[in-house]
């Protein structure tokens, strides 16, 4: 088991060994999720601690699945999710702890903001339901609009309804799906200062999100997915220089690579070279600079290339999501 | 329990007066398919009358219209539009989602047809009539309407079109083949309705009924089919993946 809220960054190892210290308030184990013959993710394995995680990912990378089975939502096709402790599955009471913000839509159209945040408070059995849900829309700053039907808002002002129907009974694990997605600038800012607020406060909060400067701005612990798989997790900028220091494998057919050899073994960019027949296999930390380089090569040393391609398929997705996007 | 109130007074006013407030008119012409033919009978007698417009509009098509228009949608228009995450993902069991969205299209049904039928009765009857009916009819209906709305809850969970497929049992099998085979009445909600209806006429001095099932059986044939499709139902939500 590998920990995203207080590890320090690394490629993520599956199965990985788990930390010592304080249970963590949730975490998948080993989990897989497929529909047919369709992977959404593959032995995903995670834990989160208080504070702000990221779950950073391109549309696709699983991270709606993950947070769905997460909070039960989803039951894994195989593996295991635990969450204070707990299985979810027929442990609905663990659900006072828990508030999720899902992916889409999700709303009664004719409720006003006042009355879905209400049904959420009166659904949690709150004591207070009345004053939770008016406190709870003055979080989200929308005290303006409580009575306004949720059918004429915009899709920033609904996306914050769910949040104030996510937080209304004050969870101590907050679930967010692309939360703001649609919302303006000014929401933007005012919805990262309450989730750093939450966040700061004790509460677990995983954020998942495509776009990389919010979740940069948002939490310094991240969990990276691409493809269905874990690639990388802990501190987001050690990720970041990690990735660019992370040598990878390029696989070259040639009728004759050793001749390419020397040439590219003298790129300050290549760590090693190793030729085997008409196959070569270079590690460098930069892909650009090694693919810029080598048409050059091969055609001073008269070589005709038939295959160039990357081996650390997963690792460069990351790279590329990670670095080259920004 | 103050969790299930909260759902059953959301659920039961979606139902009513929310996102389903068009189904309210196909409810409307039911209500007054009752209420109009009652208001114009002279001719007949009006046990004979209300007995016939029982036998005739009200179990083989209000009954089951109404009762699967508020079991199909109340679940399964949850499921539909998504917002079903918005129950699931709170302390309540799925089992306890289930009981209370069954019980909030219960009560709709209800809501809307025992008062039309009583209005209905004392129209026809220009007063309370035959005591003896119109306990008859409230019982069947009720016995009926439980059945039909644990099967349109059950349906709802399994396919997107559970009122049609709901509907066409009504239509197909408990009117054409049972019609053909009364044998086959021992698997229809209608036979069960008539089985009660008729033992409770029986000895009234009113019309009676030639129902194939005793009011034992016919009651519990009624139960073993709402409970077993409850069964099947919470099974059925227990076990659902929401994408």
């Amino acid at each position: 088991m590998t920990a995203a809220g207080t590890a320090p960054a690394s490629p993520a190892a599956p199965g990985a060994a788990a930390t010592s210290g304080p249970a963590p308030v949730a975490e998948l184990r080993h989990v897989s999720k497929w529909y047919g013959d369709v992977v959404a993710v593959a032995d995903l394995s995670f834990a989160l601690w208080p504070g702000v995680t990221g779950l950073l990912g391109p549309n696709g990378a699983g991270k709606t699945t993950s947070l769905k089975a997460l909070c039960g939502l989803l039951r894994p096709s195989q593996g295991e999710v635990r969450v204070f402790g707990r299985t979810l599955a027929g442990d609905s009471a663990l659900y006072r702890s828990i508030g999720v913000v899902p992916d889409g839509d999700r709303l009664y159209p004719r409720l006003t903001v006042g009355s879905y945040v209400r049904l959420h408070a009166d659904l949690q059995g709150l004591e207070r339901p009345g004053a939770a849900a008016e406190r709870a829309i003055g979080e989200v700053g929308m005290e303006a609009l409580a009575e306004r039907r949720l059918k004429g808002l915009s899709k920033g002002e609904r996306q914050r309804t769910k949040v104030a129907g996510a937080i209304v009974h004050q969870p101590s694990l907050l679930v967010l799906d692309e939360p703001m997605t649609g919302m303006d600038p000014g929401q933007r800012a005012h919805f990262m200062d309450l989730v750093r607020v939450l966040g700061a406060a004790g509460v677990t909060v995983l954020v998942s999100s495509h776009i990389l400067a919010e979740v940069e701005r948002l939490a310094s612990q991240v969990l990276v997915l691409v493809g269905g798989r874990l690639a990388a997790e802990g501190d987001y900028h050690a990720i970041r220089d990690l990735m660019e220091d992370q040598p990878r494998t390029v696989m070259v057919r040639a009728d004759e690579p050793r001749r390419l050899a020397p040439g590219l073994i003298a790129l300050p960019t290549t760590v090693a070279v190793e030729v085997d027949g008409e196959a070569l296999q270079a590690r460098t930390r930069s892909v650009a600079a090694f693919a810029t380089a080598l048409p050059r090569l091969a055609h001073d040393q008269d070589v005709s290339l038939r295959e160039v391609r990357t081996t650390d398929e997963s690792l460069e997705q990351v790279f590329r999501y990670l670095v080259r996007r920004r | 329990m103050t969790r299930s109130l909260a759902l059953f007074r959301f659920s039961f006013a979606e139902l009513l007066g929310g996102r389903f407030r068009r189904l309210l008119v196909v409810l409307l012409l039911v209500v007054v398919s009752l209420l109009l033919p009652a208001l114009l009978n002279s001719a007949s007698d009006p046990s004979d009358f209300m007995l016939g417009l029982f036998s005739n509009v009200v179990l083989p098509i209000a009954l089951p219209v109404v009762s699967l228009v508020f079991s199909t949608a109340a679940l399964g228009g949850e499921l539909r539009d998504g917002t079903i995450t918005n129950l699931v993902l709170k302390p309540l069991s799925r089992a306890s989602i289930l009981a209370v969205e069954y019980l909030s299209a219960l009560v709709a049904t209800l809501a809307v047809l025992l008062p039309a039928l009583v209005a209905a009765q004392l129209l026809a009857a220009h007063g309370l009539g035959l005591a003896a009916l119109l306990k008859g009819m409230l019982l069947a209906t009720v016995l009926a309407a439980a059945a039909y709305c644990a099967l349109g809850m059950a349906l709802s969970l399994w396919a997107s079109r559970a009122l049609l497929i709901g509907l066409v049992y009504a239509v197909v099998w408990e009117g054409a083949v049972v019609g053909a085979a009364p044998a086959a009445s021992s698997l229809s909600v209608r036979g069960y309705a008539e089985g009660v209806l008729d033992a409770i006429l029986r000895g009234s001095g009113g019309p009676t009924l030639d129902a194939r099932l005793g009011p034992v059986s016919a009651t519990l044939l009624a139960l073993i089919v709402t409970v077993g499709a409850l069964a099947l139902a919470v099974r059925r939500l227990a076990r659902m993946d929401f994408r």
